[in-house]
């Protein structure tokens, strides 16, 4: 008989919870983990571990094939190149404090793509050997440049299943742009911070400039449909808007998935919030509050399931790996593979913040240009350091199977890559967001359970979402 | 009801396998083109001369692929043109003797694969084959030897095998590792996670135990597979667990699905032992679907007629049945989800059938 490698974590109330290394988990109450230590199972423990997959006999072959299986299957493959976010300008016609990808004004010259650049992405997409092509414009403003947005989409015209997502402050809309906007392969990216205080805050100011915002808004929702729209809240822990402010604001849209992202500061946000380098422990207690409200009022309004979609995307990774593409967690964190930046000046980047990070002079971290090519030593020395299957901390962590890496978040914060695991903030994050999850995972109340079977878009509540040995 | 079997008259006396051609010049020196017809039947000429088909017109049999029995007077339609439903049936021995079988197991075997796989050569593009039986894998060298030559010579082809899985072995892997076996994929039916409730289902002690080593082998060859569970009243209440099972061990396949009863072979017999009215008693069903989802599982039910199912599993309940035994209830003309439904097995009592629909 031989036990799985399996890792176990006591959670904050007492409960400990076990995983194995192909992410298969159970929850061990005191009696069963005093069994475990003193090598004193019974047989009905022994059913139960073998049946969970987590004590493979050695006559189970079965067992061994599907472990080995189950493992494989974490290891996220890099994907060819299929999807691509360009920043054909890097010009802003609003100033918001926390921008975070260093902006110019509207009227500087020299920070749009070249007839060179252009021709290069043009080509690049010829050159895409994938059946299906996400775009993705960012800026800067992209929709300064509607003559360079169409060039790209009609090279992506023959991709049968195609997807262009403009991220825009929505400030300015006109004829031109509605006819982009109106084709069905196009879909709006902007953020929303709130409701009009919050969100004049820090992004539009004055009145005239935040109505307009949240004029076009309406209007693109109601010419389109909420499905056409997402948006993205950026939140300062220090004076976070209250919950349901927040929700309110995004209901009103028919928008159901927040994201809520605390601001990574870089770049100008750098410079004028030096205070919050960190998350810290109140946006954590903020993050958890916001996750009960929601489970609130999904309960009790069932007829839209609202979400936070980095909570979903965690719960998602723990039961079905695989299943939808995230770049945003994963691992390993492939780098310049399947999806790539490229900026107003051609550089290309392995992600958005490693552009901000080069833009605000931190550390150049282009990987090449899109005229040159990408394939370069620079991207095989971050790919190099891209998972978590060696970091020592990772290894002995009941989280590494949902977890990934994050290099370049490293590289912000702490100017290097190699530091203890437990002392960033994007482990202290992640350890966080597990335990939220698992502790919900064995709540009780139908309340919290209704809601994660709708994140896991479940057609009914399960007896159980995981196993526990009493 | 579209007839599969008709009969026929030939010139030949030994079996051949031939495509029909209706209209136009023939494209194949294995075609056999129409020398004349009316409403009852239709003449045709090939390179094993002439013969003569009754009960359906040429322009019914215009691309379908038959097997010509001289002696029987038969014709065996194995691939009709246009159709997505075409199964060949290689063999009617079986080392199962499943309790509720549609197609009960004969002691002999006529081995036809040679007929079978000129036919399979003669497929339109892109067709999907299913091969049952019977046990195809008691001629498991011959089943991989036609599947091997026919994919090689047309890799646009693909292959869906029933089978019990449990004459795989070790050495099996590297073969079935080979890619054109992307081509294939594998239908395996499981019960319970109960070994003694499969074993009694299936009719074979031991069964259970063979089919898991079987399953380690092809998940070890990367194969495709499809499982299948039969829903009877002994597993009715059995599939959360089966659920929870296919989620530990099993969740390599590529679709789960869970089958309603059909009212033939030993099922026919037995039916008011075996039949689960799951609009009864849907919760175990919902349950493992659920289960199965939770887990990253893709779960399907077949031959549940969709209004039959509630509403939140709807979407699982899919248009299983083939369309030559297929049959819908008179209600049914006034359902918007016809298209997506699977109706009812022809030979589905109609009372039962009439009785049950409620047009979505
Ligand atoms: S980063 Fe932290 S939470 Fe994530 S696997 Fe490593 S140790 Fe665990
Ligand atoms: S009414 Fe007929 S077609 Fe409609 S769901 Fe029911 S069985 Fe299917």
């Amino acid at each position: 008989m031989s036990f799985l490698p399996l890792r176990s974590r006591a959670l904050p109330d007492g409960e400990t919870i076990f995983v194995n290394d192909s992410g298969r988990f159970f929850l061990g109450a005191d009696g069963f983990v005093g069994r475990l230590i003193d090598g004193a199972e019974t047989e009905g423990d022994r059913i139960s571990l073998r049946a969970g997959g987590h004590l493979i006999e050695d006559a189970d072959s079965l067992a061994f094939a599907a472990h080995r299986r189950a493992v494989a299957r974490r290891i996220a493959p890099a994907a060819p190149l299929d999807y691509l976010i360009l920043v054909p300008t890097l010009r802003c016609n609003l100033d918001c404090s926390y921008c975070q990808v260093s902006r110019v004004n509207i009227d500087r010259a020299g920070f749009d793509w070249s007839e060179e650049t252009l021709a290069a992405v043009l080509a690049t997409i010829d050159g895409l050997a994938c059946d299906r092509l996400k775009i993705e414009f960012q800026g800067g403003e992209p929709t300064l440049r509607p003559d360079l947005l169409r060039a790209v989409m009609e090279k992506a015209e023959r991709f049968a299943q195609r997807q262009f997502v403009i991220c825009s402050n929505l400030q300015h809309i006109d004829d031109e742009l509605l006819a982009i906007f109106d084709r069905p392969d196009v879909f709006i990216s902007t953020s929303l911070d709130g409701d009009e205080v919050t969100h004049g805050r820090h992004r539009t100011k004055d009145a005239e400039t935040t109505s307009a915002f949240f004029r076009n808004l309406r209007f693109i929702v109601d010419r389109y449909g909420p499905s056409k729209v997402s948006a993205l809240p950026t939140i300062n822990a220090a004076t976070p808007p209250a919950a349901d402010d927040l929700i309110d604001a995004y209901v009103a849209y028919g928008m159901d998935s927040i994201f809520l992202r605390p601001i990574n500061y870089q770049g100008f946000a750098r410079k004028r919030h030096k205070q919050a380098r960190e998350q810290d422990e109140a946006w954590r207690s903020y993050y958890e509050g916001f996750i009960h409200r929601l489970i609130a009022r999904n309960w009790a309004d069932q007829d839209r399931v609202l979400e936070e979609t980095y909570f979903s995307i965690g719960l998602r990774r723990i039961f079905q790996p695989g299943r939808e593409r995230h770049v945003d967690l994963r691992n390993p964190n492939p780098m310049g593979y399947d999806y790539i930046v490229v900026d107003h000046d051609g550089a290309v980047y392995p992600t958005d913040e490693a552009r901000m990070l080069a833009r605000s002079g931190v550390i150049d971290l282009s990987i090449g240009t899109i005229e040159m090519g990408w394939d370069s030593e620079a991207r095989e020395l971050l790919n190099s350091h891209a998972t978590n299957q060696f970091d020592p901390a990772c290894m002995r962590c009941v989280y590494q199977p949902y977890c990934g890496r994050d290099p370049i978040d490293d590289l912000a914060r702490y100017g290097r890559i190699d530091m203890p695991r437990h002392d960033t903030a994007f482990c202290r994050r992640h350890m966080h967001l597990f335990d939220l999850i698992f502790r919900l995972l064995y709540t009780d109340c139908e309340k919290v359970r209704y809601s994660l079977a709708q994140w896991l878009r479940l057609p009914s509540i399960p007896d159980s979402f995981g196993e526990v040995m009493a | 009801m579209i007839p599969l079997l008709l009969s026929a008259e030939a010139e030949a006396d030994a079996p051949f396998v031939t495509r029909l051609r209706a209209t136009g010049t023939s494209m194949h020196s294995a075609d056999a083109s129409l020398v004349e017809s009316d409403a009852l039947g239709a003449t045709f000429a090939g390179k094993s001369g002439l013969f003569a088909i009754d009960g359906a017109t040429a322009d019914d049999l215009d691309g379908d692929v038959v097997l010509v029995r001289p002696q029987a007077g038969r014709v065996e339609r194995l691939l009709r043109s246009g159709s997505p439903h075409n199964t060949l049936l290689v063999t009617e021995r079986c080392d199962q003797l499943c309790v509720m079988c549609s197609q009960p197991p004969k002691k002999t075997h006529d081995d036809r694969f040679d007929l079978l796989e000129q036919a399979c050569l003669l497929a339109e593009p892109d067709t999907l084959i299913g091969i049952s039986g019977g046990e195809p894998t008691l001629y498991k060298d011959q089943l991989l030897g036609m599947v091997e030559r026919v994919l090689t010579a047309r890799p646009d082809l693909r292959f869906h095998i029933l089978t019990n899985a449990q004459h795989f072995d070790a050495d099996d892997i590297s073969r079935l590792r080979a890619s054109l076996y992307r081509q294939v994929s594998w239908g395996i039916p499981l019960y319970a996670a109960e070994p003694a409730l499969h074993d009694e289902i299936v009719g074979k002690r031991g069964a259970f135990a063979q089919l898991e080593e079987g399953f380690a082998h092809l998940i070890m060859a990367g194969a495709r597979v499809e499982l299948r569970t039969v829903l009877v009243t002994p597993n009715h209440h059995a599939l959360p667990d089966l659920a929870r099972y296919v989620a530990a061990r099993l969740q390599f396949v590529e679709a789960w699905s869970i089958m309603q009863l059909e009212n033939i072979g030993f099922a026919k017999g037995r039916w008011s032992n075996l039949y689960v009215d799951h609009r009864a008693d849907f919760r175990p069903i919902g349950m493992a679907l659920t289960l199965a989802t939770l887990h990253n599982v893709r779960a399907q039910l077949f031959n549940f007629p969709r209004c039959t199912v509630p509403a939140d599993f709807r979407k699982y309940a899919i248009a299983s049945i083939s369309d030559w035994k297929r049959k819908f209830a008179s209600a049914c003309e006034a359902c918007r989800e016809q298209s997506q439904c699977s109706g009812f097995f022809e030979w589905h009592p109609d009372d039962h059938a009439e009785t049950c629909v409620e047009p979505l």
